[in-house]
């Protein structure tokens, strides 16, 4: 209810609404958004596409509380030092970027990533009950085994959204369920 | 871009075109940024609540915590309910440390004045400045408050092998109850008290529920005693003093007694108690002489009252308590001993006074070592003055000279950590880490000893550091060795003894399990041993004490039940806006006076008057308190601060401006009793910001009684009876309207306004026993700091805009400050009712407030446009408005509500926080109802009986709110929900069928005929 989560959503609209984030796609750059003046890059030009495509790292390797907590957490450094402190990469890019990380590691500072998801701050997401209920990230993340780059799919993180998946799957769409 | 768009105007845009929003444009300043652990900490799941236990450092009644921490950051402290002093509760003042911890006044590193203004300084060097200061000062005091047992121990040795000498001051050193203890039974202690043993007490005028050692402790003790029991028996409870405080009001019967009287009222009950004094061995002349007749004229209590409560309390097992600082007057010693015979010869000692195993960290020395530091000073023979957790330029009577004698010495350190009036005056700042991120321990009795351990890194805009680690580290540098490094490596020194004296093999072990539990067994903890009394060797005087001054106003200085006396913790917004307990003001100083002396002054509330005594006068607006007897007037401590932060500053009167400093001669404590004053009008009037509606029900049934020996008689009678049932559902909700339906049909079937799930879905409820809230107040602020309740601001509490859910209603019954008799003050803790035939529903034009499924009335902030119909439309007015956004770094405007930087770490990320143009109200802690039934489903489990506790009633010292799934005939809510005393508020007038249920307070005597 206050002004960040605001913020926060125009940015995600703008996400949708930019014909520049095509163009992010196709360059396989490290760009999350645009519009037009200010450009928006990921820290790490991170390739969730090798990750979860091609290795096929189960996604609570990393996002390791989405099951037993609201947060689905993101990986600490030391997580992704754990592979990358043997794996440097195969070619110079992907050399450069793992430097990146190692980078921060080496320095003990966390990765400021951009954050692509959220719902507003009056929306309760607890992601515990919808792994429980075996509801696949995918749902509302989307594939993202084949993104270059994150970027929100399906849906604008809106309520209708919610509610046409409860309704499909006859659980409660009582306000309170998500919203106190 | 964000800073212009007002909520309002972002819903147009979306209203007008979903992907309109995109030509408000962006920039990196809207990004968030997803900031993840470098090393993940093995203790923290994102996400996931972490619990620390700790020892509360508010004050020396040393409540064991449970600390709840949020990926790293403490958001809200509760009771350790397996912690014999807190049992799982917490006061109002406990609750309140998050607000010191993250205080915004903190200094933000050590400062060094130079040419009259702080500069930062290094830790480095100004701990070498403090070393070669005091070895060159000859001779320095330390003055401390409560520091803990493991820093006091440090700091004696320290001051000990550097020429210096600890002072301890406490402005309500319990000076004079330590010295009665000594000459009644040679024992230099405070007693442990227990209150939940005893069937009857008599207070004389200690305020155990409020101020007074331990009030969560007696809290508990005192409701489980004065809590109607299964057999329908009930404990009694006389207050004996010139004014009720909160405890008073909990009384069944009230002695108002001459100013200064008490040794002469516990006097005549022993000797009706030992049959003239003939069982009172050593004192049995002294008793023989005070007869309930001898004393009548003095105490102005008819001596058949006094005979009555004599008997009633040699009924035993009773006990007598206090006198509190009501009683610390010039004979404040005597008085203490005279309560000491009382308890013994009715035989409570070592039954439900314990001097054998007393309460160890609340020793004090009272003023006397003071005033020598005083004179000292003043004399220039000091050359160096360290001040450690307290605050004596505050704390002190202007007319000690303490100001200036400070301000005479050299070199001042002050370990403040944020400013306060003596910091203000200091050369040296070392800002101490507040105990939320210290090491520590406490012992709470012989044998039962608590850690105080970090619960989070220390905040970071905060260089503070440990005032044990800066004694030591001085201490090297002076070439002395103190035996450790840290002050941590101390601590565990001392709890490896510790370990070798519990029998632990292992003291790491042992260590650790006492950080786990929150408390450690070393050694027992003797209990029961009588004591004998001792020849009263010492010039004891027991008739009433002098006043000095013209006039017959006696003019009482109490320690308020929200700050004690205020010294170090009135920076808090929680405390300043937290309705008086008694008063119901919040904010600023009032001074209370009876209404008839009010109408022969010619004043009424709100007058401003002058109180003037011979060392000094002090402003404030009146408040009638029909709860003061006529000959005295009464100002409560805390307020008055020049200097001790953005929020204190301004707002009240120092009442200690107003007394002389003047030792009692036996114990060598500050008298506080001992001046009569001078009321003059300014004529000026000031509103009051008060919370208070009306002090009487109106004859309406808000909050009933029953009297005790009417319980049970109505329990086989027919079903009840009630006229036709009313509803707010006419023209469209506004009007009401005859209805034909039964009280168990609501909310109707096919209701718009939701309808409750089948028998699976549960329905929460709650029941509050009003025989056992004492109004304490605690749950008001837990609430707050639950449920980021934003406080509003003086301003807007005057214009009746305060926000806390929880509103504590105070009704006077029977308050008669003439003559001793029967008292009936009742408490009401009113929150949303959660009504199945709610009125705030059907006038909501967006349906932001419905029914959930399992009961609960909740309000969509989302969904909310603000017309507040709702809360025009409730009955019980629970829903409170945000006519401003109250939660922004900067005031809205200035005097406004507001979270500034790192306040916000304290913010729940449980729960919503609102902005301007919501409605809010109770919730039932939605959020702890949701988190566990996510567990619950993830887990496959099911939720137990008891296992969902509301932040209220998790707090309640008293136990008076029980909380469940009313749908279950076995859960402790449906119990209680269907007994004898359950009533529900104002039901019966619009068919409200509220899920809250309240229980009749039970009095002794009769009830008047028009309650229900």
């Amino acid at each position: 209810m206050t002004k960040r989560w605001i913020g926060a959503s125009v940015v995600t609209l703008t996400f949708l609404a930019s014909p520049a984030l095509a163009q992010a796609q196709d360059s396989d750059a490290a760009v999350a958004v645009t519009d037009g003046e200010a450009a928006l890059v990921q820290p790490i030009a991170f390739p969730h596409t090798i990750h979860a495509g091609v290795d096929q790292i189960d996604c609570q390797y990393c996002h390791f509380s989405a099951e037993r907590s609201v947060d689905a957490g993101i990986p600490p450094v030391g997580t992704c030092m754990g592979c990358h402190q043997i794996i440097g990469g195969t070619d110079e890019r992907q050399q450069a970027e793992i430097q990146k990380l190692r980078d921060y590691s080496a320095n003990q500072e966390s990765i400021p990533w951009i954050r692509i998801y959220k719902v507003a701050d009056h929306v309760h997401f607890p992601h515990l009950r919808h792994v429980a209920a075996e509801v696949d990230c995918a749902t509302c993340h989307g594939p993202v085994e084949e993104m270059m780059v994150i970027e929100e799919v399906n849906q604008p993180l809106a309520m209708g959204w919610c509610v046409s998946c409860h309704m499909e799957r006859g659980v409660s769409r009582d306000c309170a369920v998500c919203h106190y | 871009m964000t800073d212009g768009l007002k909520r309002r105007d972002f819903l147009k845009v979306l209203g007008a075109s979903g992907a309109g929003a995109g030509v408000l444009g962006c920039s990196t300043e809207n990004v968030e940024r997803l900031m993840p652990y470098v090393v993940p900490p093995e203790d923290i799941t994102p996400g996931v609540a972490t619990w620390y236990t700790t020892v509360c450092g508010e004050c020396e009644a040393g409540c064991g915590m449970w600390v709840r921490t949020r990926e790293g950051r403490v958001v809200k402290v509760e009771g350790n309910p397996e912690h014999p002093v807190s049992q799982g509760a917490l006061c109002s003042r406990g609750h309140s440390s998050l607000q010191a911890l993250y205080n915004p006044d903190r200094f933000t590193g050590p400062m060094l004045r130079e040419g009259g203004q702080l500069q930062p300084i290094s830790w480095d060097d100004a701990e070498q400045m403090v070393a070669e200061r005091l070895s060159s000062a000859g001779g320095y005091y330390l003055f401390t408050g409560f520091a803990g047992s493991s820093l006091a121990g440090l700091m004696s040795d320290f001051a000990g092998a550097t020429d210096g000498q600890v002072v301890r001051y406490d402005p309500l050193a319990e000076a004079p109850l330590r010295e009665a203890s000594r000459i009644a039974f040679g024992r230099d202690v405070v007693p442990w008290y227990d209150l939940e043993e005893a069937r009857f007490l008599v207070s004389f005028g200690a305020d155990f529920l409020e101020s007074w050692l331990s009030p969560v402790r007696d809290g508990r003790g005192f409701s489980r005693m004065s809590g109607v029991d299964e057999e329908g028996g009930k404990g009694g409870f006389t207050f004996v003093g010139s004014r009720l405080s909160l405890t008073g009001q909990n009384a069944d019967d009230w002695v108002p007694i001459q100013p200064g009287t008490e040794a002469l009222v516990a006097l005549a009950m022993a000797n009706v108690v030992s049959g003239g004094g003939t069982s009172a061995g050593p004192y049995r002349s002294i008793v023989a002489t005070y007869t309930p007749e001898n004393v009548a004229d003095a105490t102005g209590v008819e001596a058949e009252s006094i005979r009555e409560l004599a008997e009633r309390f040699a009924d035993g097992p009773s006990l007598a308590l206090g006198p509190g600082v009501a009683g610390l007057h010039r004979g404040a010693t005597a008085a203490n001993v005279a309560v000491a015979v009382l308890n013994s010869v009715a035989g409570n000692v070592g039954r439900t006074v314990h001097y054998d195993a007393p309460q160890l960290d609340a020793p004090s020395a009272g003023f006397a070592p003071m005033q020598q530091a005083i004179t000292a000073m003043g004399a220039g023979d000091v050359g160096a003055v360290l001040v450690h957790g307290s605050n004596p330029s505050y704390a002190l009577p202007a007319s000690s000279g303490f100001r200036e004698a400070f301000g005479s010495v050299p070199f001042k350190v002050s370990f403040a950590s944020s400013m306060d009036e003596t910091a203000a005056e200091a050369d040296l700042i070392l800002p101490d880490r507040h105990f939320l991120e210290s090491w520590g321990d406490m012992a709470s009795r012989p044998g039962q000893w608590t850690v105080r351990q970090p619960a989070m890194r220390p905040v970071p805009h905060f260089d503070s550091k440990q005032t044990g680690d800066v004694l030591l580290s001085v201490a090297t540098r002076m070439g002395l060795g103190l035996g450790s490094e840290t002050f941590y490596d101390h601590l565990r020194g001392r709890w490896a003894d510790f370990a070798a004296t519990a029998g632990a093999t292992d003291a790491d072990a042992f260590w650790h399990e006492s950080l786990r539990a929150g408390l450690a067994q070393v050694g027992t903890t003797p209990s029961g041993a009588t004591e004998t009394l001792r020849q009263p060797d010492r010039g004891l005087v027991f008739d009433p004490p002098a006043f000095d001054g013209p006039g017959d106003l006696h003019l009482m200085v109490y320690p308020s039940a929200r700050y004690g006396d205020g010294a170090l913790n009135a920076n808090r917004p929680w405390l300043q806006e937290l309705p008086d307990p008694v008063s119901k003001i919040t904010w600023h100083s009032w001074v209370e006076m009876h209404p008839n002396r009010a109408e022969a002054l010619g004043l009424r509330d709100g007058d401003v008057v002058v109180l003037s005594t011979e060392h000094g006068s002090v402003e404030a607006p009146v408040w009638t308190y029909p709860g003061i007897r006529e000959d005295v007037i009464a100002l409560p401590m805390g307020g008055g601060h020049t200097n001790a932060g953005r929020f204190a500053d301004g707002n009240g009167v120092n009442a200690l401006d107003l007394l002389p400093s003047e030792v009692e001669p036996l114990s060598g404590g500050l008298v506080h009793f001992v001046t009569k004053v001078d009321v003059t009008s300014t004529g000026r009037r000031r509103p009051l910001a008060s919370i208070s509606g009306s002090d009487s029900q109106s004859n309406r049934p808000i909050a009933p009684a029953v009297a005790l020996a009417g319980l049970g008689a109505e329990a086989e009678g027919a079903e009840e009876e009630h006229g036709p049932l009313r509803e707010l559902q006419g023209v469209g909700g506004f009007v009401p309207v005859e209805t034909e339906g039964r009280p168990e049909d609501f909310p109707l079937e096919g209701s718009r306004y939701g309808e409750y799930g089948d028998e699976e879905e549960p329905r929460w409820a709650m029941t509050i026993d009003l025989d056992k809230c004492t109004g304490c107040s605690a749950c008001v602020t837990a609430c707050q700091a639950e449920n980021n309740v934003p406080w509003v601001g003086e301003g807007q509490v005057t214009m009746g805009r305060d926000m806390g859910w929880i509103r504590l209603e105070r009704y006077y019954e029977a308050v008669d400050a003439s003559h001793a008799g029967p008292l009936d003050v009742r408490f009401l803790p009113m929150i949303c009712q959660h009504c199945g035939n709610a009125p705030c529903e059907p006038v909501c034009p967006v349906f932001a407030t419905y029914h959930t499924p399992d009961g609960i009335n909740t309000q969509v902030y989302n969904r909310c446009v603000g017309t507040r119909y709702c809360l025009n439309n409730c009955p019980y007015k629970v829903r409170v408005y945000n006519w401003y956004t109250f939660t922004d770094e900067e005031p809205v405007r200035e005097g406004l509500g507001h979270v500034p930087e790192p306040l916000n770490w304290q913010l729940n990320p449980d729960v919503t926080v609102r902005e301007n143009g919501i409605m809010e109200k109770c919730s039932f802690c939605i959020h702890r109802i949701r988190a566990h039934q996510d567990r619950a489903a993830v887990e496959g489990s099911t939720i137990t009986d008891g296992q969902i506790i509301p932040a209220c009633q998790q707090s309640c010292p008293a136990e008076a709110i029980v909380f469940g799934n009313i749908r279950d005939p076995g859960s402790r809510v449906a119990q209680s929900a269907g007994g004898e005393r359950a009533y529900r508020v104002l039901d019966e007038l619009v068919n409200t069928q509220p899920a809250v249920t309240y229980l009749k307070k039970v009095t002794f005597h009769e009830v008047e005929s028009e309650e229900h």
